[in-house]
């Protein structure tokens, strides 16, 4: 089955993996937006999306770390990583503490900051273009360009709230 | 002391876990036991805090299965044990302090 979505909240993207798992569709690969799956037993698996540190890094040692817990490392799209592991082994949660899952944030506010300055450059080539020409279709890419950029601002700006929840309950060993 | 303390619950406790070599599974194994199920970390947490203690030398790599390619283990190197002695002194401490609180009952009951 394919589906098509745009997310840019991994977390709510998270969370729509388990429910099509636990409708019996297991995602497999990811391309542009569209989401293949194939069928499972409904609930087999949980879903987790990870951040890596480099492009291309040392991504086999990461792989092969996971692979020893259990955690299977099916997509890459860039530095995201989807991870999936069987429900039957456990819960599956990347991140289990306030100062790692404030560090993955930071991550995640950081690669959006580099994608919104790409994004607004190309907003404003196409908004001159547009008021140049006059032509319909930049007129199209600016509002397009223009909403990506507005979510990506949205996803950065609920980062940062996470974070700040996360350093109110951060618990150390005092 | 430096930014290194206090240490986080899990950094001290995969301290804890590599006094011997072990492994990533070991490791969380290990943990979750001594902690009685409370502390169970999680991949991306034990990934994480690994690769910054390597990189600070507090463990090292102690041997890679060559057959399986596979199955990593770490080990407790000086430094990391002089990091963990200094986070117990100062845990120590703090329960020796708190033992004020009860001599103080003590002290009102008489």
């Amino acid at each position: 089955m394919l589906k098509f979505k745009l997310y840019y909240d991994k977390d709510a993207e998270e969370v729509w993996l388990r429910e099509m798992s636990l409708k019996g569709w297991a995602f497999k690969k990811f391309f542009l937006g569209f989401y293949t799956f194939e069928s499972c037993e409904p609930g087999e698996y949980n879903y987790q999306i990870d951040l890596l540190d480099n492009w291309s890094g040392n991504k086999s040692d990461y792989v092969s770390f996971m692979e020893d817990l259990g955690v299977e490392v099916i997509e890459q799209w860039w530095r995201w990583v989807y991870l999936r592991k069987k429900a039957i082994d456990g819960p599956f949660e990347m991140y289990t503490d306030a100062e790692s899952k404030i560090d993955l944030y930071s991550k995640i506010i950081n690669f959006f900051k580099i994608v919104l300055v790409i994004e607004a450059i190309c907003f404003f080539m196409e908004l001159t273009a547009t008021i140049l020409t006059g032509n319909f279709m930049y007129g199209i890419f600016t509002v397009l360009v223009g909403a990506i950029s507005l979510a990506i601002l949205n996803v950065v700006w609920k980062c940062k709230w996470k974070i700040e929840q996360l350093k109110n309950e951060e618990i150390r060993m005092y | 002391m430096d930014n290194s303390s206090p240490l986080t619950e899990a950094l001290f406790y995969i301290l804890l876990a590599v006094r011997t070599p072990n492994h990533g599974y070991g490791i969380i194994q290990d943990i979750s036991e001594m902690t009685g199920g409370r502390v169970v970390l999680g991949p991306g947490t034990l990934y994480g805090a690994i690769n910054s203690m390597l990189t600070k030398g507090w463990i090292s790599l102690y041997s890679e299965d060559k057959e399986s390619r596979k199955k990593k283990e770490y080990l407790l190197t000086k430094i990391g044990r002089g990091i963990f002695e200094n986070e117990v002194k100062r845990l120590n401490e703090l329960v020796e302090n708190a033992k004020k609180m009860d001599e103080e009952k003590e002290m009102k009951k008489c």
